[in-house]
């Protein structure tokens, strides 16, 4: 997505490419569509020895980054897995990684950091209300009571809830956004895994049935986390939106090849006008999408004033042209693209799903008003 | 034209910086408000005159060209050094030739300076960095205008001259302008893109006559212009005879907007939610309708992701990784989503927008934002061509069959007017 990378993120870069086709290439990634956990048993502690969970963390917990800005370097990672479409809960991992370094007790930060930057400890990240609605809070009510809260609500498209040990539930309350960071082990938390468009990724409904947890489940002060909330969604909005980008940009280049290999009436049909434009809007959309979705990732990482808006920007213009180009890519491998055979479908899924998280365009194009105080 | 940096005498950007904020504060006027983009009506010939000293000001103060060649009266410095400078003249008002400030600096004299004789430069250069010397473009012809290499103007050589004959149109600000950079052809006999030649030529040489074309939008920006017998010495002939068309390459890519210095990636911002249109949302009391919201936050995004696409192509112009596809991409944006963003002003301003007052000197604003958003879809290359430019160049994906390029263009002409669809 960046146009210059220093020689330590391009190293970064060609490791997660090296260990993503050794480990889980495409067809790897097809073979484990009726896995329950849809991932090989030790790929997320072997991603963690490469770094992937650790670049929001800070070294005394474990973490450390490559280039000093762990969110580009994140995104570097991000982008590398949306080629590949590799599955498991790197998203919300980092975003859970970065708010328990930031927010977290020093009580969590010692116990669950380290494993969480290490890849040997699970956790993702409840957010999406049964409707999935994303205003942070839709999902889970808490109440207090005594010295501790009662958790109750259900959430949707709880990203690897089925392996995750801890939940980072964001809930809202008579104070206000609370976050708490509970074993999904709690008694009342029960977990329901969901068929998925996405077959390469695997998401579950969480529901929370009169969850009692203690103050020590606090991440940050009781109605004090919606800036930590707003945070942990600009990190997640990069990665999604770079893996996105990630994902298109292979899924267009083997279109894009097509277009020159593939002949009809005599020539290559990227020859003709009608599929060279068409490819020529889409990639135009593409390079778009790459330069602002680099921009979120700068903005998001500097702590830019407008950081939260171009992170909605970037989901909103990725979000539409990923549709728009996944259907301009069918319409140029014609019936083939139609096979379960074909890897097109698995591009298509991968692409339509994260358009869904973390809010669709619609969502963030309202939000953007809303931060303008319009 | 970015100089690579040379080892030696080449002055630290930190240092040259901070000259040129003290050159500024002592020679410019501070801007009052924010830079304007004025209607043709704005430049009379006391603001031309006013701009071609302000102009002149900066090539005596060494703060013009300041990445062209040395040579020819730049400062032969890097893109970094403009980019600084620009940085700090930002709070100054600058010369302004309105869109004779990008056919001039941007496209036609960087065009020249990787075409043109040495001689030509060191003469015609320091002329038009000292503001005597503004460029418009002869390039468009009444039957060429996507097919620019179509050209029909015909320059004959006479000893140590040349005769043109022929018609140019589109020509913007042409009237404002003191040279036209005029394609012309000089063989018939040869297919089509081996028989053109670029000349330098006086707007106001005897036998040029320069009509403005009244437009859509009521105003006259671009012209027709008539060349009749016109005399054009040798030595103001731009690249070798004949080959034209590889002075046509390196021009398409400046059009594109290679080479304009911009905002490094990360500076930019978005700025406030398109205020042209809220202030429309306002008048008609629907901020809150959120049909009315998508729309103004969708225009908002689309001019932000223009902005960072503008950088990101600056970035690969500066990286060495752009070629006249990747050029295309800014335009082709321009030219797909400012349409859109017309549309989107006359759906939310309505019939309240789009009917005024007349005595309302402001009120056309809609109407005309409305016919204003076609210009980016065809000036300067139409989307379609973009695209073909984008698909070719930068995804690398086959040409059409062509039925003019090996012919004689004499034969090409005939051929077309009998066209069956049969080679």
């Amino acid at each position: 997505m960046e146009l210059d990378l220093s020689s330590d993120q391009e190293l970064l870069r060609d490791t997660a490419a090296k260990f993503i086709e050794a480990t889980v290439p495409l067809t790897a990634v097809r073979a484990l569509v009726d896995d329950p956990t849809g991932l090989p048993a030790d790929y997320l502690r072997q991603a963690g020895e490469l770094g992937w969970f650790a670049l929001l963390v800070p070294e005394e917990h474990g973490g450390g980054s490559i280039s000093g800005e762990g969110l580009r370097d994140a995104a570097i990672v991000a982008e590398e897995r949306g080629r590949g479409l590799q599955p498991g809960p790197f998203v919300p991992m980092n975003a859970v990684a970065a708010a328990l370094a930031a927010s977290g007790s020093p009580q969590q930060q010692a116990d669950v950091l380290p494993g969480l930057a290490s890849g040997e400890t699970v956790a993702t990240w409840v957010l999406a209300g049964a409707t999935g609605d994303w205003t942070p809070g839709a999902a889970v009510q808490a109440a207090a009571d005594g010295d501790g809260f009662v958790l109750t609500g259900r959430a949707t498209a709880v990203q690897d809830a089925g392996l995750a040990e801890w939940l980072l539930v964001t809930a809202r309350s008579a104070e206000g956004l609370t976050q708490f960071l509970v074993p999904t082990a709690t008694s009342g938390v029960s977990v329901a895994p969901r068929k998925s468009h996405d077959i390469t990724q695997r998401f579950a409904d969480v529901a929370f049935d009169g969850v009692r947890v203690d103050a020590s489940a606090l991440v940050g002060q009781p109605g004090g986390a919606a800036d930590a909330v707003e945070q942990q969604l600009r990190i997640a909005l990069v990665l999604n939106v770079t893996e996105t980008v990630g994902a298109m940009d292979v899924l267009f280049e083997m279109t894009r090849q097509y277009a020159v290999d593939r002949v009809a009436f005599g020539r290559p049909i990227g020859s003709f006008q009608a599929v060279k434009h068409q490819l020529a809007d889409m990639s135009l959309s593409l390079e778009a999408g790459k330069a602002i979705a680099a921009a979120a990732t700068r903005a998001v990482q500097a702590n830019d004033p407008a950081a939260g808006e171009i992170a909605s920007m970037a989901k909103a213009w990725v979000g539409d042209t990923g549709i728009d180009i996944a259907q301009g890519c069918f319409q140029v491998f014609a019936g083939i693209g139609y096979t379960w055979e074909h890897d097109l479908h698995l591009f298509l899924r991968r692409i339509t799903m994260n358009n869904l998280l973390f809010g669709q365009p619609d969502w963030h194009r309202e939000r953007i008003c809303t931060i303008h105080g319009l | 034209m970015t100089q690579t940096a040379a080892t030696t005498d080449m002055p630290d950007v930190a240092e040259y910086r901070a000259q040129a904020r003290a050159w500024l504060a002592e020679n410019l006027e501070r801007r009052v408000g924010p830079r304007q983009r004025y209607e043709i009506d704005h430049y009379t010939p006391e603001v031309m005159a006013a701009n071609r000293a302000l102009q002149r000001k900066l090539y005596e103060g060494g703060y013009a060209g300041i990445t062209w060649p040395k040579e020819y009266g730049g400062q032969g410095l890097t893109g970094d050094h403009e980019a600084a400078f620009l940085e700090e003249a930002e709070p100054y008002v600058l010369p302004d030739f309105g869109v004779l400030t990008g056919t001039t600096f941007h496209v036609c004299v960087p065009t020249m300076i990787a075409h043109g004789s040495p001689e030509l430069l060191r003469r015609f250069v320091p002329k038009v960095l000292a503001g005597e010397a503004l460029v418009c473009q002869f390039f468009s012809e009444p039957s060429s205008g996507s097919d620019l290499a179509g050209a029909q103007t015909r320059a004959v050589r006479d000893g140590d001259h040349w005769v043109l004959n022929g018609q140019k149109i589109w020509s913007t600000y042409a009237h404002l302008a003191d040279y036209g950079f005029c394609l012309a052809r000089t063989n018939w006999d040869v297919p089509k893109h081996r028989g053109l030649t670029w000349f330098i030529v006086p707007c106001d040489a005897k036998g040029v006559t320069i009509r403005p074309i009244l437009q859509i939008n009521e105003t006259a920006e671009f012209c027709e212009d008539f060349f009749d017998d016109v005399i054009v010495p040798d030595e103001d002939r731009v690249g070798e005879v004949n080959q034209g068309w590889s002075v046509t390459q390196t021009l398409l890519v400046f059009e594109r907007g290679a080479g304009r210095p911009d905002a490094a990636p990360e500076h930019l911002s978005p700025g406030p939610l398109a205020p042209d249109l809220v202030a429309l949302a306002e008048r008609r009391g629907v901020t809150t309708d959120p049909v009315v919201r998508q729309k103004l936050a969708r225009a908002h995004t689309n001019d932000f992701v223009h902005k960072v696409l503008t950088a990101r192509i600056g970035e690969l112009g500066r990286l060495g990784r752009l070629n006249a596809g990747i050029a295309a991409y800014g335009k082709l944006f321009s030219g797909t989503y400012n349409p859109i963003r017309a549309r989107i002003g006359v759906e939310i301003g309505g019939p309240a927008a789009m009917t005024w007052d007349p005595d309302d000197k402001d009120g056309a604003a809609t109407s005309l934002a409305y016919l204003n958003g076609r210009i980016m879809s065809i000036a300067g290359g139409t989307n379609e061509m973009q695209r073909n430019g984008i698909g070719e160049r930068a995804l690398g994906l086959p040409r059409e069959p062509s039925f003019d390029t090996t012919k004689p263009f004499n034969e090409v002409l005939r051929n077309a007017r009998n066209w069956s669809g049969q080679i």
